[in-house]
């Protein structure tokens, strides 16, 4: 047996991980002419992952941002390059916890607003300093019933 | 107007990057612990500002630690490593050839601009760090690497310095050396130190501008290179493709002492199993193996003992090295001590590319090639599948090896069940 010539590569470090669209085996005839054009898959960390240097994974806990889309137990990708912007979702430091919240600007006033009817914005003059950990650029949603790989 | 060096480190890098993913320590005082929980090897911050010591066994320090509030840690090496790479790769972008000189420091060569100072492309590159990856750095800026790791130290530890210091901007770089103890400066040692306080060399300006002959009569031309280095001269070259390990060592430390010979044949083979991979992953092959053992250091009965083999053939295959290191055992086993501590070390290690030809009276090269795919084969699944996947059965049937890390972290970037919590 042969790793190079194993129809899945068995992934190394830092190798993308692609779905192969086909692997070449032609057993008679004409070879596909399709062989030429396939060499790529589609790398779904190639896609959600702009930044790999700044992107980091956290994993959602409660229901306040139900109408941003985003549930309890879904994976967020944060990037912390990107610079923080009234109407992003965002990662905070508050109370020596992560907080999920949408940044908001008002009347020149900074909130952290929730997506959900239950929660009050809040204020950030209430709080010295408020770090914003990063931006959240993703949210992966598992559907239900799906058995766990 | 030439070139600097700057050297770039992380400040505090493992408490740093605890405080990092868990907003719960972050602005507290945090202390990291190394292997087996042994003793203090990083502290935050507000940990210094306590007066907590560096290398402080735990276990005597422990009520204290919790009297005072501060945060224990385990170390996780695997979050450490993920961040260092992080750093590293940020570093090269943004400098373009970086050294790795350590997991939390580098040094880069910059092109001084023509205003001459270079804090403010520091304090950018510093910005960004944050920003990127959340953790704090240090950067000190020279003509050379001395001087670079001089101004690194200046920039921590003289408080208005802001973590950035370039040596160019100093006016009175005399008062500035003077300064510095000697003990200090890069590349000196306790033996080095003591023999310059004889002689009156108690600073870095003393020796900057001692007689060069006397340095070189001491330490030869590496002496004379550190001179020219804190005179501003380069001498060190600037490595931007790592340099290969000469020697590899793996070592553990376990919460209770080995009591029998086969006990201590299994622990060796895990470190042994280790060491192989790391060989193969270095491309690298080994002619000597040295096996140790040591019981605990904070006893008074200190005890410690090796035993070495010279191989045949250099080698990098877990087999022929297992076979070789495990008769060392024999030698090494006393009943009547309590090892704690067990190692092996790789030494005498060459570059895998060539072979040497008395493998031939081995093998022949059908076979070669064999034990290389099977080592090849075992290393893809264990990384593949996760550690320990295909194992050596004479190894510890180990889930962690017996190896204490009772206060490791929730949080980590390394696994998907452990990733931090955020809460919405």
């Amino acid at each position: 047996m042969s790793i190079e010539k194993s129809a899945i590569p068995l992934r190394t470090e830092r190798l993308p991980l692609s779905i192969p669209l086909a692997i070449e085996s032609v057993s008679a005839g004409f070879p596909s002419p399709a062989d030429d054009y396939i060499d790529t898959g589609i790398d779904l960390n190639e896609e959600l992952i702009r930044h790999p240097i700044s992107t980091f994974f956290l994993r959602v806990s409660g229901d306040s941002m139900i109408e941003a889309g985003i549930q309890n137990g879904d994976l967020l990708v944060v990037d912390r390059s990107l610079d923080p912007c009234p109407g992003n979702v965002v990662v905070a430091v508050l109370d020596g916890t992560f907080t999920l919240k949408r940044l908001a600007l008002r009347r020149g006033l900074l909130y952290l607003d929730a997506g959900h009817p239950n929660y009050q914005p809040i204020d950030l003059r209430q709080y010295g300093g408020v770090q914003i950990w990063g931006v959240a650029i993703y949210s992966i949603h598992k559907l239900q019933n799906i058995a766990t790989a | 107007m030439g070139q600097a060096i700057a050297l770039i480190d992380g400040n505090n890098f493992y408490a740093a990057c605890e405080q990092n993913i868990d907003p719960s320590i972050a602005g507290r005082p945090v202390v990291v612990l190394s292997n087996n929980d042994g003793c203090i090897v990083a502290r935050s911050a507000e940990a210094r500002e306590l007066g907590i010591a560096m290398g402080q066994p735990y276990f005597k320090i422990r009520h204290e630690l919790k009297r005072l509030g501060v945060a224990v840690r385990s170390s996780n090496y695997a979050l450490y490593g993920d961040m260092s790479k992080r750093l590293m790769d940020l570093l090269t972008q943004h400098c373009g050839q970086i050294e790795v000189y350590s997991i939390d420091e580098a040094f880069t060569q910059i092109d001084r601009p023509c205003a001459g100072d270079l804090t403010p492309w520091a304090r950018e590159l510093r910005a960004t760090v944050h920003q990127n990856i959340g953790l704090p750095i240090s950067i000190g800026i020279g003509t050379s690497k001395v001087q670079a790791k001089l101004a690194n130290r200046l920039a921590k530890t003289v408080a208005n310095n802001a973590g950035i210091f370039d040596l160019y901007t100093v006016t009175d770089l005399d008062s500035c050396l003077e300064d510095i103890n000697i003990k200090d400066v890069w590349g000196v040692g306790k033996q080095l130190t003591s023999w310059f306080r004889i002689r009156g060399i108690n600073t870095a300006r003393h020796l900057r501008d001692m007689p060069s002959n006397q340095l070189l009569s001491k330490c030869g031309i590496r002496g004379i290179r550190l001179q020219k280095e804190l005179q501003g001269e380069p001498c060190l070259v600037f490595e931007k493709t790592p340099k290969k390990k000469k020697q590899t060592c793996i070592s553990r430390s376990y919460k209770h002492p080995i009591t029998s010979l086969e006990e201590l044949r299994q622990r060796v083979s895990s470190q042994v199993i280790k060491a192989s991979e790391k060989l193969r992953k270095q491309k690298q092959l080994t002619r000597k193996i040295t096996v140790f053992a040591n019981t605990s250091p904070f006893n008074q009965s200190f005890f410690s003992k090796s035993a070495t083999i010279q191989l045949e053939t250099p080698s990098n295959d877990t087999v022929i090295l297992l076979k070789a290191s495990l008769a060392l055992t024999q030698e090494i086993f006393q009943p009547s001590r309590l090892f704690i501590k067990v190692g092996v070390t790789m030494q005498n290690l060459q570059n895998n590319d060539y072979l040497q030809l008395n493998i031939l009276k081995h093998y022949n090269n059908q076979q070669m090639e064999q034990r290389e795919r099977l080592m090849m084969t075992v290393d893809h699944l264990n990384k593949r599948y996760g550690n320990g996947t295909i194992n050596w059965a004479i190894s510890m049937p180990s889930q962690n090896d017996g190896v204490r890390r009772e206060q490791l972290g929730c949080n980590t970037t390394t696994e998907i069940m452990k990733i931090p919590i955020v809460y919405s």
